[in-house]
């Protein structure tokens, strides 16, 4: 008895000390990280910013956005053209296939709307589509979509849909495609271990430009610190989010640099004027202006975020289509501050209310509201702080109107570069996020979403900035910029929509 | 023997039937689930269509049994998060886990026991000395500090072993370290208490009387006495393991069940969290019962005395 529990328990031992192996060549593989995982790879089904990346790395939109200028353009569709208000018709490329081999044609199109359009299906994105009424077959390489009514964000949309094959989504359905994705795009899935990694390899047999690399492979790796280890230690190839006080430790070590981008996110401290959590000094203009001139945001993005942050004059990023780049941001005036504290009747200063939130989205959060807090205490605010740690539940207390008279606030437009993915949901009376309501804003942003005419939109988003300035709706901070740490062996430019993109990754020429 | 083993089954199920009402109760003692479940703005008839649906407006009793006979089956339900049975989301995690927990048990015992005899046999002097700083020191590092100070040693600048990830006997090494680092101390400092007090007994003075040489009497009589609590204590700390385990396998990104719970618990992941308490309890529950076998053979007291 006693011999076999001892052979029993080597033998566990020994299991223990021989897990699966795995080996691949590193010369062909390029090896991106991720802090979390998805949660599926059917992208339509999922909110997170990791599966609209991953989905572009095996799926493919039927328009891209170009990382020079920006600009959206053709991929699966070759054109597009609004034949009347309310009918767009779309081209196709010819001669895609999916991943299994069936070519790519307008019964896909169909397929993928019809899927996420229907009601019972739940799909997360069906929100995004929503204007979408319909989607006819023409013939196999034409499309034409109905909108409910003029739909100006058609275009910018269509980066956001990954094309799904009909075959699948009717023979394998919905429980498969959570786990197994078929799409056209420049790699195939080949292993999925959840939150520890995806193993992909090119599709030889892509439309497009082939990727350098034959093998990638994209590790989860929850904690930066051993994120940044790898990276210097060659096991990693590029990781996102680097925070500003690491940035000379990567840039110092010989092994990797890092890049920075522009990214379509701006943050702010939105200020109560709706008065959603009850009565408070924000809900009187004079004191939103004397908050927005007690801040001198110029010199926290110089010295706190070491650059990392491009001033606004308001919500609106300086990326987004309807930006008024002659609109000047607040300039600090505490004098200016103080009198108009006065004049709302605090000339001995006024108490608020800060809910903070935690260093997830912004990097430095922490710092730079040591700062502005500062700066507002100048100028005669007592504002008392409260730390929020986890981000769902600030998130779930501002959807609820729970938030109070400031908190810390940053929107990321969906990956829409136009002024109205913010004005809408941030802006405007009554939505889940917005604790600022002026109907004179809202005929603004109706007039806007209304309308095919760029240049009508372009003048009315004018018109909307300056009201937005002018009333002080929140305390203005900055467009945000991402940095990215990116190994010595290869070329990469970081992306200004947050979406890496591993087909583009080059070796380093020697 | 046999009767002190059916005993030790016997209450082996009691804890089980024990465990499944708490990860039942899990579900009910947080709020309302369905509130949980459904938006903000839902309506009354979507409130009563989801309890209906949950079996939430059945007898607590009902609803218990129906748990406990699908999660004998294995079927704890969909994640509500991954829209993948609990069941086996858990069960992929939990060979990296025990792996990990494994390796962590055995360098502990590696450091431990040659270290804690070393000192008992040569006490108050500087090897002992050199001995408690050792397990002073190694109790007071947090697994995280020492995770990413050997990950900065042998990664970044030794360039011996891969930083993290999972797969071969490379990835290894840090991880089971680090976490055997974490249990040695209070092991270590076990073995050497047991050992000085056994080498005072009457019986290691017989046994050095009737002439044995040293080592015998310290490897076949002292030591075998001192397995005993050593051996009960780390059975014990095996739950302290798993939570080490958390931490261990956050800082190597270890695809193991530990790291998975605690998202699952941040993310109201109910089923996943149910069907995860379960299956680590009994696998605690099944530890500590061979803790009990092994000690009970070793030790003839205990097993004739229960």
């Amino acid at each position: 008895m006693r011999r076999s529990l001892a052979t029993g328990l080597l033998a566990i031992l020994a299991l223990a000390l021989v897990p699966p192996a795995g080996a691949q060549t590193r010369e062909e593989t390029l090896i991106y990280s991720l802090q979390s995982d998805i949660d599926n790879w059917d992208p339509p089904n999922s909110v997170l910013r990791e599966a609209i990346i991953l989905g572009y790395h095996v799926y493919d939109h039927l328009a891209v956005r170009d990382l020079k200028t920006r600009r959206v353009g053709p991929n699966l569709a070759t054109s597009w053209t609004n034949i009347d208000d309310t009918t767009w018709e779309v081209k196709l490329r010819q001669g895609v296939k999916f991943h299994d081999g069936t070519p790519f044609t307008s019964r896909d199109v169909k397929a993928t709307f019809d899927r996420v359009l229907d009601p019972t299906k739940k799909m997360t994105a069906r929100g995004n589509h929503a204007k979408i009424k319909a989607v006819d077959i023409i013939d196999d390489h034409t499309v034409r979509f109905r909108t409910d009514g003029p739909y100006p964000l058609f275009v910018e949309r269509l980066t956001a849909q990954v094309m799904q094959s009909d075959k699948v989504i009717r023979e394998k359905g919905h429980e498969w495609m959570q786990e197994n994705p078929v799409g056209t795009g420049p790699y195939k899935l080949v292993k999925w271990n959840r939150k520890q990694e995806h193993q992909l390899v090119r599709n030889d047999d892509y439309w497009g430009p082939k990727p350098a690399f034959k093998h990638l492979r994209i590790r989860i790796i929850p904690e930066k610190a051993t994120e940044i280890a790898e990276l210097l230690s060659g096991g990693v190839d590029i990781i996102k989010a680097v925070p500003p006080d690491q940035m000379d430790v990567i840039n110092k070590s010989g092994q990797a640099r890092t890049g920075t981008s522009p990214i379509l996110r701006t943050a702010m401290l939105q200020l109560d004027q709706a008065s959603r959590s009850g009565p408070n000094p924000f809900t009187d203009r004079r004191v939103r202006q004397a908050a927005n001139l007690a801040v001198d945001n110029d010199a926290i993005i110089k010295f706190v975020l070491n650059g990392l942050g491009d001033r606004v004059a308001t919500g609106v990023n300086p990326m987004a289509f309807g930006w008024d780049p002659g609109l000047k941001p607040y300039k600090q005036d505490l004098a200016q501050a103080k009198k108009l504290l006065a004049e709302a009747g605090y000339p001995q200063g006024v108490d608020v209310l800060f809910n903070e939130g935690p260093p997830i989205v912004e990097p430095a959060i922490q710092q730079t509201n040591d700062a502005i807090i500062a700066d507002m205490t100048k100028a005669g605010f007592r504002v008392k702080r409260n730390y929020i740690g986890d981000n769902t539940v600030l998130v779930a207390r501002i959807k609820d109107g729970k938030a109070g008279s400031m908190f810390n606030w940053s929107w990321g437009y969906y990956s829409v570069f136009d002024a109205d993915a913010i004005l809408f949901d941030v802006f405007k009376c009554g939505e889940n996020y917005s604790y600022y309501c002026n109907p004179a804003l809202d005929d603004l942003i109706i007039q806007g979403r209304s309308t095919l005419d760029q240049k009508k939109r372009t003048e009315v988003y004018v018109k909307a900035q300056k009201l937005l300035f002018d009333d002080a709706a929140y305390l203005y901070k900055w467009g945000l910029r991402g940095v990215w740490g990116i190994s010595n062996r290869i070329e990469y430019q970081a992306p200004a929509d947050e979406v890496d993109r591993m087909f583009l990754v080059t070796p380093k020429k020697k | 023997m046999k009767r002190y083993a059916l005993r030790q089954v016997v209450q082996l199920a009691v804890v089980i039937v024990g465990i499944s009402m708490l990860a039942f109760a899990i579900l009910h003692v947080i709020g309302d689930p369905v509130t949980l479940l459904l938006p903000q703005n839902a309506g009354k008839d979507e409130y009563a269509r989801y309890n209906t649906l949950l079996g939430l407006d059945k007898p607590i009793y009902v609803q218990y049994w129906k748990f406990a006979s699908r999660a004998a089956q294995g079927d704890f339900g969909k994640s509500w998060y991954a829209d993948t049975p609990a069941f086996k989301l858990v069960l992929e995690r939990m060979p990296p886990t025990l792996y990990l927990t494994t390796a962590g048990l055995v360098t502990a015992l590696l450091i431990a026991l040659p270290l804690g005899i070393l000192a008992a046999l040569k006490r108050h002097s500087f090897v002992d000395s050199l001995c408690t700083m050792v397990a002073v020191a190694g109790q007071a590092m947090p697994i995280f500090w020492l995770g990413i100070m050997l990950i900065i040693i042998f990664a970044v600048q030794l360039r011996l072993l891969p930083a993290s990830g999972y797969g071969t006997w490379r990835h290894f090494l840090m991880p089971a370290f680090t976490l055997g680092a974490f249990l040695a101390p209070i092991t270590m400092r076990l073995v050497r208490s047991g050992v000085i007090e056994i080498m005072n007994m009457e019986y290691i003075k017989t046994a050095r009387a009737k002439g044995l040489a040293e080592r015998l009497v310290v490897i076949k009589h002292a030591f075998r006495n001192a397995c005993i609590p050593v051996i009960t204590v780390l059975g014990l700390q095996f739950g302290q393991l798993l939570g080490g385990a958390v931490i261990t396998e956050t800082v190597f990104a270890w695809p193991g069940v530990a790291t998975l719970t605690v998202d699952a618990i941040r993310n109201q992941d109910f089923p996943v969290v149910q069907c995860a308490v379960v299956l680590l309890a009994l696998i605690i529950v099944t530890v500590n019962f061979l803790v009990d076998m092994i000690v009970g053979l070793i030790d003839p007291r205990i097993r004739v005395g229960a």
